[in-house]
């Protein structure tokens, strides 16, 4: 059994983390954890890590013990400079933390781009943990913020990124929150929908990875997997209808609208790995070799792993990409966002400074 | 003076000394009279016997007449009886004392200031000789004289000739009392002297079937005869017995049980009995049983709650204690018998059980506790997963 560790960073990493928690009860609905024990496909071991207490308290599915509070006031207000040095006066801690979980084949890290105490911590994290975990590939779950979020956001997503390609993660998958609102109206619900889906995904593959499967796709297929491209990959889902066929399925995990981040797998994809789960009556294994092979030829080595279970075919497929045309429009908005920014301070402070030269001659007469 | 006095005490010791001799002087005559014969006392007193009676008293009707009094007085005179008195026309006085009586005349003594001669004599011939008359008395003694029914009691008959004759063919003829049996009592008596006495015992059974009370036991009666072959009869005074129902010597047994009924118990409480067993009779009683009845609902906690005892003497106790557990609330009703030869006698123990306080409320708390134990173990994830 693979022991995997998964910890959610920040308010964002914190909540898809929970929705892992809460998808791991089962069915049973919001009473669930009164009365059942959650039931990870592994042997995984969450912690919810964060500097803001209000947003651990937040927390509804995730077990007291594995919420750690990084004393600082209430969080880093979005400053990762000040989550940097946070980070590193209390790295014992959480590396402690962790260690007190045992030792990891897998290590996820969720952590939104754009916040505070994740998009900081999640760079040096990943040093500490490839350093300490030599073994467990460690693969970043990277949530990008709305555009209009503002331009802090904006530049720590940016800057985040980069931090963190620049640790040399197994892999960091995209989830884009601009391009996911399109599943609800308003911005709460998008948000649940958006953790839940995430959290789903998540599950569906450490299932996959800790499975007997009729065609085997394993950890090694994953690290080899995250290490194609440039690294930065991104999930696609799709659950066939009854009278679908299993190419359909796998065909339709590669569209846009399965994705977490906007991508034209077919023209930009490095590597992928599909999981198909289902009855096994729709599972026809010619026609998903021959499916497969097909996409072999347009999105590279794909690996596949079919899993028997109960239910319509459900296919999950996971890309590292050759190019992100997507982050490049985030980071001109980014970098646009930031000259802006820089040239209102600026102004700003010229102003201040003309205001303040009326009175550079005087003194006070009281 | 001096020779007046001399000579009235002189005269006064003369009229003395001729009175004296006169009183000393008195005569007495024994006679005997044949009936309807009479004689003449100095030729002046006429004495006829008319009749007379020798049965019993004896006695004799005698005709009192003078010479100057014909017509004269006729008495009974009795043996025994004070001196007859009669005086005739001349002034001479007689007393006469019937001595005893035949049957076919009397013997008198006669005595008088006079020397009496027997001037005359008409009639009969003159007995020379008194004839014996027997006279039996007899008395009854009863010991003793209250008894119960099925005893024996001693009848004693003391049978006594005062006569001056021997009495003979004497038949006792002894009162009964019904239902009671005598043994030993003779109906014919050996003749018995004059002066003698007999005593006659025998045995009065009193028979099974008589009630009890105060009996009278008629008189004995004697009929007998004398040497002429007169017959008399005399008899006794009647006798009481009192006649006391049997007493019978029977065991019986009465059972008590303590604490008294009405007694208030909580279910699953130690409830102590203490049974007691008491012979009231007047016989030992062997082999005593005891049964216990315990209702449904009731069992016994500690202690023998039928022992059997081997015998229990009159006025005597056996008790023993045992110790019951009602489970059941309710009313309780314990019944103990006790049984002795063909007899049995039955006490009764009832008991309240009512619910312990914390029995009233098991219902509650078996519903509590698996809704407390949810809630405990709410709380424990609440808190497992509150932060």
């Amino acid at each position: 059994m693979l022991n995997i560790l998964v910890l959610g960073l920040g308010q964002c990493g914190n909540r898809i983390l929970d929705a892992m928690n809460r998808e791991a009860f089962g069915r049973g609905g919001a009473f669930a954890k009164y009365y059942t024990r959650q039931k990870f496909p592994a042997s995984v071991k969450t912690i919810a890590i964060n500097t803001a207490i209000n947003d651990l308290k937040g927390l509804v599915d995730t077990r007291a013990k594995d919420r750690l509070h990084v004393p600082h006031l209430h969080g880093v207000g979005a400053n990762r400079s000040i989550g940097k040095r946070v980070f590193g006066e209390n790295k014992e801690i959480i590396m402690s933390e962790i260690d007190k979980r045992g030792t990891f084949d897998l290590i996820f890290i969720i952590t939104s781009a754009a916040g505070g105490s994740g998009s900081s911590f999640a760079p040096l994290l990943v040093r500490e943990l490839k350093e300490t975990y030599t073994n467990a590939p460690i693969i970043c779950i990277t949530v990008l913020p709305f555009r209009e979020e503002g331009s802090i956001f904006l530049q720590n997503a940016a800057f985040c990124l980069k931090d963190l390609i620049d640790e040399k993660p197994a892999g960091v998958l995209l989830v884009d929150n601009q391009y996911l609102k399109k599943y609800a109206g308003d911005i709460k619900s998008a948000y649940d929908k958006i953790n839940t889906t995430t959290a789903r995904r998540l599950l569906f593959l450490i299932e996959a990875l800790n499975s007997e499967m009729l065609m085997v796709t394993d950890l090694g297929d994953l690290k080899t997997v995250m290490n194609g491209g440039i690294g930065i990959g991104t999930m696609g889902f799709y659950e066939a209808s009854k009278d679908s066929t299993i190419k359909s399925a796998i065909l339709g995990s590669f569209k846009p609208s399965g994705l977490l981040f906007p991508t034209n797998v077919y023209k930009e994809g490095a590597r992928a790995m599909l999981i198909i789960k289902g009855d096994k009556k729709y599972l026809d294994l010619d026609l998903i070799t021959k499916t497969i092979e097909e996409l072999s030829n347009e999105v590279g080595q794909v690996f596949k792993g079919v899993l028997v279970q109960r239910g319509k075919p459900r296919v999950l497929s996971l890309f590292t990409l050759n190019s992100v045309p997507e982050l490049e429009k985030l980071y001109a908005i980014a970098a646009e966002a930031i000259r802006s920014e820089r040239e209102r301070q600026d102004k700003s402070k010229s102003q201040l400074d003309s205001a303040f030269s009326h009175i550079e001659d005087l003194e006070p007469i009281y | 003076m001096n020779g007046c006095r001399v000579l009235m005490v002189l005269v006064a010791a003369a009229l003395l000394m001729l009175v004296l001799p006169m009183t000393a002087a008195a005569e007495t005559t024994n006679v005997t009279i044949r009936v309807n014969e009479y004689i003449v006392l100095n030729n002046d007193i006429y004495l006829e016997v008319r009749d007379v009676g020798a049965g019993g008293i004896s006695y004799a009707e005698v005709w009192f007449r003078s010479s100057q009094d014909s017509v004269g007085t006729v008495t009974k005179v009795y043996t025994g009886d004070i001196p007859t008195s009669y005086t005739s026309g001349t002034g001479l006085t007689i007393k006469v004392t019937l001595d005893s009586a035949f049957s076919n005349g009397a013997s008198f003594v006669i005595e008088s200031s006079k020397p009496l001669y027997v001037t005359e004599r008409h009639g009969a011939e003159v007995e020379t000789e008194p004839v014996t008359v027997p006279k039996l008395t007899i008395t009854r003694t009863i010991d003793p004289n209250a008894a119960e029914i099925g005893q024996t009691v001693k009848v004693t008959l003391t049978i006594k000739n005062t006569g001056n004759g021997t009495a003979t063919d004497i038949m006792l003829d002894e009162g009964t009392i019904a239902k009671t049996y005598k043994d030993g009592c003779p109906s014919t008596i050996d003749d018995i002297a004059a002066g003698a006495t007999e005593r006659i015992e025998y045995d009065l059974k009193i028979g099974e079937d008589v009630q009890s009370g105060t009996r009278e036991m008629p008189a004995s009666v004697l009929n007998y005869k004398g040497e002429p072959g007169d017959s008399y009869s005399t008899q006794s005074q009647s006798s009481v017995l009192d006649i006391i129902s049997k007493t019978v010597l029977l065991p019986e047994m009465t059972i008590s049980i303590d604490p008294p009924i009405d007694y208030v118990v909580t279910c699953g409480d130690k409830v102590p009995m203490v049974v007691t067993i008491t012979n009231i009779g007047n016989a030992t009683s062997e082999k005593v049983y005891v049964k216990g009845d315990l209702p449904p609902g009731v069992r016994l906690k500690g202690g023998e709650l039928e022992p059997v005892y081997e015998s229990i003497k009159p006025d005597k106790s056996e008790e023993y204690e045992v110790t019951l557990v009602a489970n059941e609330e309710g009313k309780h009703v314990v019944e103990m018998k006790v049984m002795w030869a063909d007899e049995e006698a039955t006490a009764v123990f009832e008991f309240l059980a009512e619910k312990s306080g914390l029995e009233k409320y098991y219902i509650y708390i078996i519903v509590a506790i698996p809704i407390l134990l949810i809630l405990l173990w709410i709380i424990k994830r609440r808190r497992e997963y509150s932060y």
